[in-house]
């Protein structure tokens, strides 16, 4: 039954995604949940909850924050990032990626019209977001009912039907983006970049007033205007009734284009926009520096996504510092007639460094996951090179495998600080700029101090991709990322115990803004790194290549 | 003369999958050597062994006296390299994969290196992922001969060629041959061996079943022809003909297909005396080879191991 149509079988194929994420996203959900009641045990501690949310508001809009779905809602803003992962790369994948991998031809062989192939496929996609937001919501609304939440079951599954239209709209950019690419991956990243900005859009109007203009641009703004598990809030029905037209907008312009042009070939562009026709040649490339070694090679590999992950990881904490002035700026008008917090509406505008550190050192959690994420991505492109074939004829030279390991882990270190560095450096520029007072070492701490912490990913990537092929690799490190992150950010809330918050690094990497860096904590992730790289060298020099 | 490929007893196991067990052979040095056998047999397994991609289970693989496992980069210094399916970094161009790996081989003659994209007609200008299939086994070739290595390992180098380019790389290993380089030659077409090598080695499900002169291997080559008459022929016409070992009648009397062996004058002496519509001949692939000869004659198969 689920291989006679290109729709079912598609769907057949998301089978576990739809599992997945659904089950995982709705674990993400709920996680806050189970800590809202000790978090609220009396009216002064609501009120302290209420006051913490509202100077985060630039992440979330902090609504009814003391209720289960309130708090819920507000502290999984940021998290839309995650759940649209899947979405991005499915809607990349869609077309592009059976383009590159030549089963589309085989597919398009068949008698039956492109056209409707392609809007299958793209049926496909909607039917497993769909999916995943009713598993989402009945999670939700299971965890509601666990920790006495105030939703109800259509409530919930409201909730899932948002998250399943921001994922169809941002799976239709991701597929109409990949319509003028030659491959999917820069279609993702593209997608990737725009969510981005997306985000920091949709921030401008909980931050800046008078910017809600701004925001309006961003369908991230449409999205947050549904809170389905605040029944006081309610949903939007204009605002999702605009995502669902813009998710079919998106995907049909998509399938459109795809159905005018040649498979395996891109949307032809105007003219001007072309690039000049391409003479053959013999000419061999014999003065280029890159092609000079394995490492040299890596580096200039590694430096086009470095660049966007620099981009994304720079501009986002040059964003939060910027932020942080504004949301200080905001706090002080808004307290400016109290008489009692006159002590602190001195410290408020950036003059205070400590107070600075504290609201900027709670937005920077985010430096060293995103920094670990670059790694994982470095990571599943080595462990892919192997199981692709790759490697063979690199390690058929007379080059020693430990040398081809160290020169590609060598490039993407070299990529980590680079990233690190430009981040200080926009940081700081920003800070100038802004004249917000920061102490300057304990921020070059935070900043260059997640270096180790990609670098520990790095390591143990390398040596799980001495067992594991590429993509059990990457799950295993995303698992270990999504886990340590839980631990060190949810795991306090849910009183774990000290032992289990210790499994996690960022529980040595500490807060470093407020409190500098522990020397010895670091020297700690840089030795377990080291030793997971080394026995990863050790078993790649032995290990059957490609088995 | 002094060996350049030693193997023996090599053995490499994949746990379900099959791998290659207790291969045992030898090339000489400035030998032409074809290694033979279905998909699946197990080439590219010994291949990867004396590669040192591979880890042996049991056994040695020896090149120039060295061993493959714990001397892997000197042996690799002496090699030039081409791999069954070939997978190069898509966004690099032709040239581009042409100097790195001239730089990782610690650098190589430039003009011989031009001289060989000439040959071959590449533009070196496209990226890998750009090129047709043809043209990224150029690529491949160009650099597994690039460093005029004294032993070529070449697994199915000519898969994706059109005959042209298939023409220059038989040129290029005769003129390998003529300089005293050794090559070793994987493929699974017996004709394309029959062509440029003069000793073959024949692997069947993981274990090697036959070493010997080319001639000697031509021996258990057969092939089919069908012939169409304008009227009925007896099948009894053919029966007794030299080289036929099987008849089948076709089309109610009007076409015969003939399993043979050997020379086929016999057989067009035979047809002359009928008016013949047409003649077809077929060479069957190595897998009807071996199914037939080996899987059929169960005796001879064990009669015919390692007989050179």
């Amino acid at each position: 039954m689920w291989l006679s149509s290109v729709f079912l079988k598609t769907l057949r194929d998301y089978r576990i995604p739809i599992l997945g994420w659904g089950i995982g996203m709705g674990l993400v959900v709920v996680s806050p949940m189970a800590s809202v009641a000790s978090l609220v045990t009396t009216p002064e501690a609501r009120q302290q909850l209420a006051s913490l949310a509202a100077s985060f508001a630039w992440n979330a809009d902090p609504v009814a924050v003391t209720t289960i779905g309130g708090y819920a809602t507000f502290k999984i803003g940021i998290f839309i990032f995650l759940i649209t992962v899947w979405p991005i790369l499915a809607g990349s994948r869609m077309l592009r990626g059976e383009e590159e991998r030549g089963s589309l031809d085989v597919l398009l062989s068949v008698p039956r019209p492109r056209l409707r192939v392609a809007l299958e496929k793209l049926a496909a996609m909607w039917t497993a977001l769909l999916a995943m937001g009713l598993l989402i919501g009945l999670v939700a609304f299971a965890g509601g009912r666990t920790f006495g939440g105030d939703f109800g079951l259509g409530d919930a599954l409201l909730f899932g039907l948002d998250l399943a239209l921001i994922g169809a709209v941002l799976g239709g950019l991701a597929l109409l983006i990949s319509q003028f690419t030659q491959e999917r991956g820069p279609a993702a990243g593209a997608t990737a970049g725009l969510l981005l900005v997306f985000i920091i859009l949709d921030m401008f109007h909980r931050i800046a007033p008078n910017s809600e203009w701004i925001s309006r641009l961003s369908p991230i703004y449409y999205y947050n205007l549904s809170k389905g598990l605040i029944p006081s809030y309610g949903v939007n029905a204009g605002a999702m009734v605009l995502l669902a037209v813009l998710a079919i907008g998106l995907g049909g312009i998509a399938v459109w284009l795809f159905n005018r042009r040649d498979v395996g070939g891109t949307v032809p562009l105007p003219r001007w926009l072309r690039l000049p026709e391409r003479q053959a040649s013999r000419v061999l490339p014999v003065g280029d520096w890159s092609l000079r070694s394995v490492y040299a090679r890596s580096l200039r590999t590694i430096a086009m996504p470095a660049f966007w992950w620099t981009l994304g990881i720079a501009g986002f904490a040059g964003w939060m510092v910027y932020a942080v002035q504004l949301l200080e700026t905001k706090m002080s008008t808004l307290l400016s007639g109290n008489a009692g917090f006159t002590q602190l509406i001195k410290n408020i505008g950036g003059g205070d460094a400590s107070l600075n550190a504290g609201l900027l050192s709670a937005m920077f959690v985010f430096l060293p996951l995103f920094l670990m994420a670059f790694a994982v991505t470095q990571v599943n492109g080595w462990s892919a090179d192997e199981q692709d074939g790759r490697l063979d004829l690199v390690l058929a030279t007379p080059q020693p495998r430990l040398s081809v390991l160290l020169g590609r882990f060598a490039a993407l270190a070299s990529a980590t600080i680079a990233i690190s560095v430009v981040t200080l450096l926009v940081c700081a520029w920003v800070a100038v700029a802004a004249g917000l007072h920061l102490d300057w070492g304990n921020l070059a701490a935070a900043i260059l101090g997640t270096i180790p912490l990609g670098l520990l990913v790095a390591g143990i990537g390398y040596l799980a991709s001495g067992w594991l092929r590429s993509a059990a690799d990457t799950g295993l490190l995303s698992f270990l990322l999504a886990f340590w992150f839980f631990v060190s950010f949810i795991g306090p809330e849910l009183n774990l115990p000290d032992v289990t918050l210790r499994l996690s690094p960022f529980y040595y990497y500490g807060s470093p803004l407020l409190n500098g860096l522990q020397l010895t904590s670091i020297l700690g992730i840089i030795a377990v790194g080291a030793v997971a790289l080394a026995l990863g060298a050790v078993r790649f020099v032995r290990k059957d290549i490609g088995v | 003369m002094t060996a350049m490929i030693e193997v023996q007893g090599l053995t490499k196991n994949y746990g379900s999958k099959r791998g290659i067990s207790d291969v045992s052979f030898q090339v000489e040095e400035g030998h032409v050597f074809g290694f033979l056998g279905p998909n699946g047999a197990g080439k590219t397994t010994t291949i990867r062994l004396l590669m040192a991609l591979l880890k042996p289970d049991a056994g040695s693989a020896r090149i120039a006296g060295l061993d493959c496992w714990e001397k892997s980069v000197e042996i690799k210094r002496l090699i030039g390299y081409v791999p069954g399916e070939p997978a190069l970094d898509p966004n690099l161009t032709g040239g581009q994969i042409l100097e790195y790996f001239a730089h990782l081989r610690g650098g190589v003659d430039q003009a011989y290196l031009k001289q060989l994209v000439e040959r071959f007609e590449l533009d070196t200008s496209r990226k890998f992922r750009q090129y047709s299939t043809g043209n990224k086994r150029k690529v491949v070739l160009i650099q597994a001969f690039m460093h005029r290595p004294r032993l070529l390992i070449l697994d199915e180098p000519t898969s994706g060629l059109d005959p042209l380019n298939q023409q220059e790389f038989d040129r290029m290993v005769f003129e390998a041959r003529n300089e005293g380089r050794t090559v070793f030659l994987s493929s699974h077409v017996l004709s394309e061996v029959e062509k440029t090598c003069a000793t073959v080695g024949i692997i069947r499900d993981g274990s090697l079943v036959r070493i010997g002169d080319v001639a000697e291997v031509k021996a258990i080559k057969r092939y089919e022809v069908t012939i169409t008459f304008a009227n009925p022929v007896p099948a009894e016409a053919f029966k007794t003909v030299d080289g036929v070992i099987e008849v089948e009648t076709l089309n109610h009397g009007h076409g015969v297909r003939l399993t043979m062996q050997g020379p086929a004058d016999a057989v067009i002496k035979a047809a002359a005396h009928y008016p013949v519509v047409s003649l077809t001949s077929y060479e069957p692939s190595l897998e009807d080879i071996f199914l037939r000869y080996y899987e059929e004659d169960g005796p001879r198969a064990t009669e015919a191991h390692h007989v050179a």
